[in-house]
């Protein structure tokens, strides 16, 4: 399809998938028909390198997980390829005949996150899924083959599950590398490859892991989300499971930025490409997981001052609100426009940076994941 | 000959509320279902060839799900349903 001045945002639910239309004022939005009606979308994105592409992670709790696409910016969809466990072949018994359990014998639970590739690569997907599985598709969708230095990892049998399940749900491409690619495993940690997933080295260094006796492991860090900033590649933002961090290396350090804030557990993070050196985090309550203190709020991080900045007063919009690690998104235009979807399934917009904020009129079922599909992305 | 009375939710996978399949158990019998109907696959059973959390299987009448699943033996069977289980309420 041609590339067209609609901004859209997409929204993965608990009960499906949504494509919100708006003009680039970002002000008046148009919610269409549900599609995928009963399943649990954890992810819905657009490819900006085929426009009108969007593909979307959706979990069936009858019939299990598949990837479906729509050509048409959502208005018809169509189930591809789905990758599978990589002992699908095997159909080994659950039990060996020493009354072991087989560590190996358990399917995709849940599919987590979609990338589409590079621009110089574009028939190339990657998908993350659980338990603790990456692939990548070098046609589209139509097939998909495991990434074999992760999915088979020697650690794999030390890695345990986070709440959400045992999600690959980062996946960072550096677009001056193709060689270069990061992740981010719940209740793993974060890792980087530099050799096209050939292998891949742990990058949790700096990041506290309060819940483990070990407090500074090599993997075992609880990461929620991660954003890379992008006019410095290197840069990234982390929201961990123990609180909001910052990396200027490649993740090879990773400095603690929230202790200001006092509680600074979430799920999420966002940095927008026309605003280099920021990065905008959901603060939830650590116990209760909905923000704190009563009310809707926003954290945006200056990177050069080093400096917060709450974009919400109390008042603006009362409440306690869930944030998933998918749940808030930026776009690409100038200035750029924040976008957050709640677990009471409000859609909170903000089209000047978070200056000024409205909810999308409709109510949602709860909300996964956001992302923006507007124009000029590449 | 098996008389299969399928979930109407499985139609969009293709088959009809109604088939006739000769099979001598349900794995056989699945495996003949998603050999008419491909996007059956993976929908009824996971990629270890178990059954689905919330597919039921009735032989004649019984569950057979949580018991003997995609092994039941079906020489003497006449009647397979194949229903997705109450989730929730």
């Amino acid at each position: 399809m041609k590339r067209d001045n609609k901004v859209r945002i997409l929204v993965g639910t608990r009960k499906g998938t949504y494509v919100v239309e708006g003009d680039p004022s970002r002000r008046h939005w148009k919610v269409g028909p549900a599609a995928h009606v009963g399943s649990e979308v954890y992810h819905v994105v657009a490819d900006p390198r085929h426009p009108g592409d969007i593909y979307a992670a959706v979990n069936s709790g009858f019939w299990g997980p598949t990837v479906q696409r729509s050509r048409n910016w959502g208005k018809t969809w169509k189930e591809i390829a789905t990758p599978l466990s990589p002992m699908q072949k095997d159909r080994k018994p659950l039990f060996d005949d020493s009354g072991n359990q087989n560590e190996v014998e358990r399917p995709i639970a849940n599919l987590w996150h979609i990338e589409p590739g590079r621009p110089s690569e574009p028939d190339v997907l990657y998908l993350g899924a659980d338990p603790h599985l990456l692939f990548r598709s070098s046609d589209l969708g139509a097939s998909w083959a495991p990434n074999r230095a992760m999915n088979e990892h020697p650690k794999r049998k030390d890695w345990s599950p986070g709440a959400g399940g045992a999600c690959l749900h980062t996946i960072l491409l550096d677009p001056r590398s193709p060689d270069r690619m990061y992740v981010g495993l719940s209740a793993v940690g974060t890792f980087r490859s530099d050799d096209n997933g050939e292998s891949w080295t742990p990058t949790n260094r700096g990041v506290e892991a309060p819940f483990l006796p070990d407090k500074h492991p090599e993997t075992g860090q609880c990461v929620h989300d991660v954003a890379m900033d992008a006019a410095d590649p290197d840069t990234f933002y982390r929201q961990d499971h123990g609180g909001m961090y910052v990396s200027h290396d490649r993740m090879g350090r990773w400095t603690r930025i929230g202790k200001p804030l006092g509680d600074d557990f979430g799920f999420t993070v966002a940095s927008p490409s026309t605003a280099p050196g920021r990065a905008y985090f959901v603060r939830l309550d650590g116990m209760a997981r909905v923000t704190g203190e009563g009310h809707f709020q926003v954290h945006e991080w200056n990177d050069r001052t080093r400096r917060w900045r709450k974009l919400l007063s109390p008042a603006a919009f009362p409440g306690h609100f869930g944030v998933h690690r998918e749940g808030i998104a930026t776009d690409t235009l100038d200035p750029p426009g924040i976008y957050v979807g709640t677990t009471t399934g409000h859609l909170f917009v903000s089209p000047d940076a978070g200056r000024s904020w409205q909810l999308v009129r409709y109510s949602f079922p709860g909300i996964h994941s956001v992302s923006v599909a507007s124009p000029g992305a590449r | 000959m098996l008389d299969v009375h399928l979930d109407s939710w499985l139609r969009e996978f293709g088959p009809r509320s109604h088939e006739k399949i000769a099979a001598d158990s349900v794995d056989q019998l699945l495996d003949a279902l998603e050999s008419r109907y491909p996007r059956l696959r993976f929908k009824l059973r996971d990629e270890t060839g178990q059954l689905r959390r919330y597919v039921r299987v009735f032989v004649d009448g019984e569950d057979v799900s949580a018991t003997t699943g995609v092994a039941t033996p079906l020489t003497q069977a006449e009647s397979i349903d194949i229903l997705h289980s109450i989730a929730g309420g």
